[in-house]
């Protein structure tokens, strides 16, 4: 009489053997991060943030009875550099699921090389809409322009303006934004009279802006990179534009390299660095790196780690398709540090917590 | 309304100085110098140098100009008077050739980064409903000075004498004993020192960038071709034509053509709007404005 075993009884049991056998034997999953380059200060704090994770960890007793692990490996803030990483993790190292990048240039061709070899994808620092198309097995624990976008409306009407003025730049980010921006802002009762998606680069953008002011909003809501902030707070200053409030869409951004004196009272908004149950994180970080968090980054990073040990954990196995599929599970309903995490259909966090923020002598704060 | 005044001087304050310098040049060396524009580069980034060095607006624009006019001289002599022998057409390739070097250059040596000026912000004035930055009325008040300053140079001056001497009969004076390739000289070196002001102005607002001479090519040359190539105040005139032109297009109110009460052509058009004037004016006048007055000089 033939004995038979069904497989998903029998391979646990497998693997439990081959796990007492071999104790020592890390847990490990990757990470790409810019270390260096243009975003290497966001690189490191997402690096902070990675290490606290792991020590919870180990200290916790690991993962599945084992040593967890992050394999980290550098950019440079360039696409090509990532994607060799990538290609190492996923080929040399064979870990189930890696977390990356920060730009979303970046991030994007990762998480379509890793969903490709069906590794599962965790996006801890893009923002990109486009992050959504990525593929099934790639998540995102941040949350996307859309989200933002809608923050901020909301944030703008309650304050009591009716009629905005838009400023973004002419790309993908910024038709984005400023399309997710007009329809939440206009559900809530306000009205966007004008919408300036400007050419990014240019040396002047006082045409627009005079163009803008004509309509007389009462209050400007903008989403601009450094440099190109700074000459549009310029030129609306020269203007006297500043005697209406700003509102800047990641406020930090917007506001770098503008001068104090021009940038001073502007609100505006930051994604969150931490949630309700994130003052343990806030006070390890403190504790290890003696300075308070650097960036948001870090937060999400770590968020990242301890969601993908969950899945790990979850799944009773670093087989890439159990890691996935546990995902998908965990993601529901996770406590992070940066807030409670829960996947939408798309695997993208659903609810981002955001800050509102005020700019005053170079200081971006609640 | 008065606001439309003063973006259009604003505008014209910008493009009057190189358009002058460009059509001078052209007026004796029958060449048009496409490098010249590059010298307002130039300019503006020698004025951020001195002051990023510790001296102020006044040492870096009077530096940057005297700089500015030393390499104008040394180009013409070291490579557009030899290219010249060959013809014209081969100088204007030329000056092509030395304008990517000069973006070259100022890339190399001050990286893509905008760099702008170390200046005090001050509130902007309110004349009316119109407004106004004090460096902008600054920048307005000198076009002008200079533009005056020039014209006095060009007709009251032995200087202005020779340089409408040659530019109307090259033989014919250098025959009389004037001192063509100094006067030569002397205007390559008025020249670059105008391209030079006037990009240290343009740079006092929007920052030294490295696409401040290429942004300026089409509407300069726009407005010395306007005002009859080789006539220096025409090329005035024709940069407040344009200056206008534009001004006219962003800030008329169209709204009624798509049926909203307020609405404006876009911004990023504004380039075919000059060159609609310009090829009008080609078509009809094909030497400019003031034809007459140029072959008259």
């Amino acid at each position: 009489m033939a004995f038979h075993v069904p497989r998903s009884l029998l391979l646990p049991l497998l693997f439990a053997g081959a796990v007492a056998g071999a104790q020592a034997q890390p847990v490990r999953i990757g990470a790409i991060l810019p270390l260096t380059g243009a975003s290497a200060s966001i690189g490191e704090d997402q690096r902070r943030g990675i290490e606290l994770a792991v020590e919870q960890l180990n200290a916790a007793g690991g993962v599945l009875g084992r040593p967890f692990a992050v394999l980290i490996e550098d950019s440079g803030g360039r696409a090509p550099t990532a994607l060799d990483a990538a290609r190492k993790l996923a080929s040399v190292d064979r870990v189930p699921l890696v977390l990356g990048e920060y730009s979303s240039g970046i991030s994007i061709p990762v998480g379509q090389y890793l969903v490709k070899e069906g590794i599962t994808h965790v996006n801890i620092g893009s923002s990109s809409p486009k992050m959504r198309e990525i593929g099934a097995t790639s998540f995102s624990v941040i949350g996307l322009d859309d989200v933002s976008a809608k923050f901020a409306a909301e944030d703008v009407r309650a304050a009591g303006h009716a009629r905005a003025a838009f400023i973004a730049p002419n790309s993908a980010y910024g038709q984005g934004v400023a399309a997710e921006f007009k329809k939440n802002f206009e559900a809530a009762g306000g009205k966007v009279v004008a919408e300036l998606l400007y050419t990014p680069g240019q040396s002047t953008y006082r045409r627009e802006l005079q163009q803008t002011a004509r309509l007389q909003p009462d209050v400007y809501v903008y989403s601009a990179y450094g440099q190109e902030a700074a000459v549009i707070n310029r030129e609306a200053y020269d203007l006297a534009l500043n005697k209406t409030p700003w509102y800047g869409i990641y406020l930090t951004m917007c506001t770098t390299d503008t001068p104090a004196q021009i940038a001073n009272g502007q609100l505006g908004m930051e994604v969150g660095d931490i949630g309700p149950k994130g003052e343990g994180y806030r006070q390890a970080y403190r504790q290890k790196y003696q300075e308070d968090l650097k960036s948001a980054y870090g937060s999400y990073a770590y968020d990242g780690v301890m969601l993908a040990a969950a899945a790990i954990a979850r799944a009773g196995s670093a087989e890439p398709a159990g890691v996935l599929a546990a995902m998908a599970e965990v993601g529901k309903d996770f406590e992070a540090a940066t807030g409670p995490i829960a996947f939408d259909a798309d695997g993208q966090r659903a609810v981002q917590p955001y800050n509102r923020v005020r700019y005053q002598d170079g200081v971006v704060a609640r | 309304m008065l606001q439309f005044v003063l973006d259009t001087l604003l505008r014209t304050a910008d493009l009057a100085l190189v358009a002058l310098g460009l059509s001078m040049v052209y007026g004796l060396a029958r060449f048009p110098n496409v490098a010249h524009v590059q010298y307002a580069l130039v300019g503006a980034y020698a004025a951020y140098a001195v002051q990023a060095m510790g001296g102020n607006l006044a040492a870096g624009v009077l530096l940057s100009c005297l700089a500015t006019g030393a390499l104008a001289v040394l180009l013409g002599m070291a490579v557009f008077d030899r290219l010249l022998r060959a013809g014209p057409a081969y100088a204007m390739i030329g000056s092509l050739a030395v304008s990517m070097l000069l973006i070259a250059l100022v890339l190399g040596l001050a990286g893509s980064a905008p760099r702008s000026y170390p200046l005090a912000i001050a509130a902007p004035m309110a004349l009316g409903r119109a407004r106004i930055a004090p460096l902008q009325l600054a920048a307005i008040a000198a076009s002008a000075a200079i533009v005056g300053l020039y014209a006095l140079m060009l007709f009251r001056s032995r200087l202005g004498r020779a340089l409408r001497a040659i530019a109307s009969n090259r033989a014919l004076a250098s025959a009389c004993g004037l001192n063509v390739a100094a006067c030569t000289a002397a205007t390559h070196f008025l020249s670059g020192m105008l391209a030079a002001f006037g990009g240290a102005m343009l740079a006092m607002n929007t920052g030294a960038h490295v696409n401040l001479g290429n942004d300026l090519l089409l509407p300069v040359f726009a407005a010395a071709v306007l005002g009859g190539l080789g006539n220096p105040l025409g090329a005035v005139f024709g940069a407040l034509l344009i200056a206008a032109t534009e001004t006219a297009f962003t800030s008329v109110n169209v709204g009624w053509l798509w049926g909203e009460p307020v609405g404006f052509l876009p911004v990023g058009y504004i380039g075919a709007a000059s060159f609609a004037i310009l090829l009008l004016a080609l078509v009809l006048r094909p030497h400019g404005l003031f034809d007459r007055e140029v072959r008259r000089v």
